[in-house]
């Protein structure tokens, strides 16, 4: 019994303090570029109003003199890690789901694009 | 009563160990999507801002300029290592050994649009290089980190683009230049703040 104290408090440390982690961390706007909003979206009709009631504020607007730009990022990140006490690793990938809009002079719809990670990316 | 005493011996060495050794430690970040060799080489000058969102989707960095728009898109992993022994699991802070490493892995694609929005040029970089390191002996109380990478895994500036103005003084005053704003170029994780626009922000 006595040769077998050590290992087991040995064994009793690592279980005790080894521990795992899960995380995540989301940033951003509300993601609402998916298929079927977009689809109500025309290219040389829908007006910078509609795109903004669609999809509410952006976080950033740009403007190139009379053309006005909406970007919209949503910024998703996980992690998780596991503490070995001796051995620590943590792993974390952050994914962006993002849409851009052009807007002409009149305030009309030139160009816009769209991307959402689908959860298999993740 | 020899046997008692190996036996305690051994029992204090692996207690002392595994208390003593702060461990090895990783960090793996990736962040952004691949950006496919097969995609770079549909690009040609004087294609249309739609077919190159077409292709790479919208942006992660945007900004006018006063030729037209400059779009970024990037890829980045970065690697963290560090290995650290310590006397603080025992209660007294008084002996640190450290050492890190960082390696960065990327790719940034910028692309410049003039105002007929068409591509009036393009450049890729790809790296695969260390991002610094250290190591050291820190007698009494570990105050120094042997790895910075807080420049390089930070949230997309984006984030912070509403409260440009409202950030503490001399930065406020840089609003118009800073690339945070939209207007005056897009920069890439991990440029120094003392050079280019952002220098005048004095950090």
């Amino acid at each position: 019994m006595n040769r077998l104290r050590p290992i087991l408090m040995a064994a009793l440390c690592a279980v005790l303090l080894s521990a795992c982690v899960q995380y995540q961390s989301k940033r951003g706007v509300e993601v609402k570029w998916q298929s079927d909003i977009t689809e109500q979206l025309h290219k040389g009709t829908s007006t910078r109003g509609e795109v903004l009631a669609l999809l509410g504020p952006p976080s950033q607007l740009i403007s190139l003199e009379d053309e006005t730009v909406l970007y919209y990022l949503f910024e998703r990140t996980k992690g998780n890690g596991y503490i070995l006490i001796l051995y620590n690793r943590f792993t974390v990938d952050a994914r962006y789901d993002r849409a851009v809009f052009f807007f002409d002079e009149n305030d009309i719809l030139s160009d816009y694009s769209t991307h959402i990670h689908a959860p298999e990316d993740d | 009563m020899r046997l008692k005493t190996i036996n305690r011996l051994r029992t204090g060495c692996i207690a002392l160990v595994a208390l003593c050794l702060a461990g090895c430690t990783q960090w793996r970040y990736d962040m952004g999507d691949h950006i496919s060799h097969a995609d770079l080489e549909k690009l040609q000058q004087g294609m249309s801002l739609t077919q190159v969102i077409a292709i790479f989707g919208p942006p992660q960095r945007i900004s006018s300029n006063v030729s037209g728009y400059v779009m970024a898109w990037e890829h980045w992993q970065v690697d963290e290592d560090s290995l650290g022994i310590r006397l603080g699991a025992m209660g007294a802070d008084i002996l640190s050994l450290d050492w890190g490493k960082a390696r960065i892995r990327g790719e940034f694609l910028l692309a410049t649009f003039d105002r007929e929005h068409r591509l009036s040029g393009s450049t890729v970089s790809e790296w695969d290089n260390e991002a610094g390191g250290g190591r050291g002996i820190q007698p009494f109380i570990g105050v120094v980190s042997m790895v910075d990478i807080d420049d390089l895994v930070s949230q997309m500036p984006q984030h912070r683009w509403g409260a440009n103005s409202l950030r503490e003084l001399p930065r406020a005053l840089n609003t118009q230049s800073s690339p945070i704003s939209g207007a005056a170029g897009v920069e890439q994780r991990g440029t120094p703040p003392t050079i280019g626009q952002k220098s005048l922000e004095l950090r």
